[in-house]
């Protein structure tokens, strides 16, 4: 008698051990113990590095002052994540986009959501469709184009891993515009007479006219390519938080923060000339 | 081999001589010269298919395979870089002639002997310390970035242009070196014999030393004809649409990665017979050398 009701007792014990195990499981979904983190209790999130105003100030993502790392500070909020839980991964662009296993639960770069892409890696709704912008430096022919096809004439030059070039492809027919690593590079090949202009969405254009490249000026504003979606938080390819992701940042973007965020830090001069055709 | 061997020793022994026999083996035997091949094959079919095996059972192949062996990504992307290809081509073949005849003209004046000569040797040693001495990557981005920003009147602001100029640089200093030890190669007693001959010390080095010297250094410089084919992808970093740079373009706009295969592929069809022709020309010369020496 006394071996069987130890067998029942065992029996019942294990039951609901696993029960428990199984139930903690799913309710821990949707926490911040959520086992489908990277690390558990943490938001980890993958940003560039370094990274640039006005997406971010001053180089530090863990300020919260800029326009990606205020959104990822209200969305970490939405999903019930203390300010001190963000973890901040520094990756290049290429890493961004490179296969296998990522070292964080999403990432924010400014990365255009497209079809093509999402072949490769998952992504959140859109959050931002930034307009795009022509810059050239002063007394160059740009600074008189009103057209596209007088755009299509000049010599350009993008960054690499930028959806601009696509722009210049698509849109404006351009296919031999010049391709840079880097930001700067394109800016030290204006000067150097190398290209005429280039395309850059208008947020960061508004920074490098105030800052980076004071003599630059933008000329005009071009209209959103349609095959760009605008901006999304990067997933590994079928990353199981997408969705809880994407719920708390449509309540973020209801609740008119995204709006907020631009005002404070995407400011557009409203009397710059717009080319759509 | 002993059924063969009987009749030799019945002939060795007997009073007639009968002319002897074929030597054994001489008759070709098949086994024995499969074989090997057929080893050979088993153990490649094997090393080959067990490595197939392990890298197409990881969990991860099939998203590899979509983001590095993706044929429709691949066709999509190849027109462009073909084209970026074909100006890889062509910088490489003139960078190659200006490297070939500046690196030349380097070696001589850094081998000629006479004193008034001294300034230009030195000339020259600086210039390769300084060219050799800098990654060809830096020496692209300043030249490439650096020069047209000067403005100046009457150069080209061409980041092609520039950018080869770097490549022409920093390669004809390394080939400036293997001429130069193919110079010192050149044993001393043909400089004797020259001299003893009437020839002057520009005569000697024309007619009697570099001929030898090039000679020398044959598959060395068929080393560098290959390295400076690749290295023509440098240029990629100061705008110039290469063929690595259209794949990358194709890469960062689709996260898709097939695009480098296909440059890779493009790159191999150039450089691998290249290298065959290198084995081609070394192999010649120490036949050659070989027969001389014999």
């Amino acid at each position: 008698m006394s071996e069987r009701t130890a067998f029942w007792r065992g029996s019942i014990v294990l039951l609901s051990l696993l029960t428990t195990v199984f139930t903690q499981a799913f309710a821990e979904e949707r926490t911040t113990m959520d086992p489908r983190l990277v690390t558990p209790g943490k938001l980890t999130v993958g940003t560039g590095d370094p990274v640039y105003p006005p997406w971010m100030l001053n180089n530090d993502p863990a300020s919260g002052e800029g326009f990606e790392n205020g959104l990822v500070y209200e969305l970490a909020a939405e999903m019930g994540f203390d300010a001190d839980d963000v973890v901040w991964v520094g990756q290049t662009f290429d890493q961004a986009i490179a296969p296998g296993n990522k070292p964080y639960d999403f990432a924010i770069q400014q990365i255009s959501v497209t079809e093509a892409r999402k072949q490769i890696v998952s992504f959140s709704r859109v959050y931002f469709q930034p307009e795009k912008a022509v810059l050239a430096l002063p007394g160059n022919t740009l600074e008189n184009a009103t057209s596209y096809d007088e755009l299509r004439d000049a010599r350009w030059g993008a960054t690499i891993g930028t959806t601009d070039n696509d722009y210049l492809v698509n849109v404006l027919g351009v296919t031999e515009a010049a391709i840079y690593n880097e930001q700067v590079d394109v800016f030290q090949a204006m000067r150097a007479g190398q290209i005429d202009g280039t395309l850059i969405s208008l947020p960061t254009a508004l920074y490098v006219t105030a800052v980076q490249v004071p003599e630059a000026n933008i000329v005009a504003l071009l209209p959103p390519d349609e095959n760009d979606r605008g901006h999304g938080l990067l997933f590994e390819y079928n990353n199981p938080l997408v969705e809880w992701v994407d719920d708390a940042l449509t309540a973020v973007i209801d609740r008119g923060v995204v709006e907020d965020l631009k005002a404070e830090f995407l400011i557009a001069d409203p009397d710059l000339p717009i080319i759509t055709e | 081999m002993t059924d063969s061997q009987s009749p030799q020793t019945g002939s060795l022994g007997g009073a007639e001589r009968r002319p002897p026999p074929p030597p054994p083996g001489r008759s070709y035997n098949w086994r024995e010269a499969l074989a090997p091949s057929l080893i050979s094959l088993i153990s490649i079919v094997v090393v080959f298919g067990a490595l197939a095996w392990v890298i197409t059972s990881a969990e991860q192949w099939p998203r590899i395979k979509l983001q590095f062996f993706n044929i429709d990504a691949m066709i999509a992307a190849f027109p462009r870089v073909l084209q970026g290809f074909w100006i890889n081509m062509r910088i490489w073949l003139i960078v190659l002639v200006c490297i070939l005849v500046l690196g030349i003209a380097l070696a001589v004046i850094r081998s000629l002997r006479a004193p008034w000569f001294a300034p230009f040797r030195l000339m020259v040693i600086l210039y390769i310390d300084l060219f050799r001495g800098l990654p060809a990557l830096l020496l692209v981005l300043l030249f490439g970035f650096g020069i047209p920003a000067l403005n100046l009147p009457g150069l080209p602001s061409s980041s092609l242009f520039w950018g080869a100029v770097a490549m022409m640089l920093s390669y004809s200093a390394y080939v400036c070196e293997i001429y130069r030890s193919g110079i010192d190669a050149v044993h001393e007693g043909q400089w004797a014999a020259a001299k003893s001959l009437g020839l002057t010390e520009w005569q000697t080095m024309i007619y009697a030393v570099l001929p030898q010297a090039v000679r020398n250094v044959m598959p060395a410089m068929m080393n560098i004809v290959v390295a400076l084919q690749k290295d023509v992808a440098l240029l990629s970093i100061i705008g110039v649409r290469d063929a690595v740079r259209e794949a990358q373009i194709y890469t960062a706009s689709t996260f898709n990665y097939s695009s480098l295969i296909v440059a890779a592929g493009l790159f191999l069809l150039a450089t691998i017979p290249m290298a065959r022709l290198a084995d081609y020309v070394t192999r010649r010369d120490r036949a050659r050398r070989l027969q001389v020496g014999g």
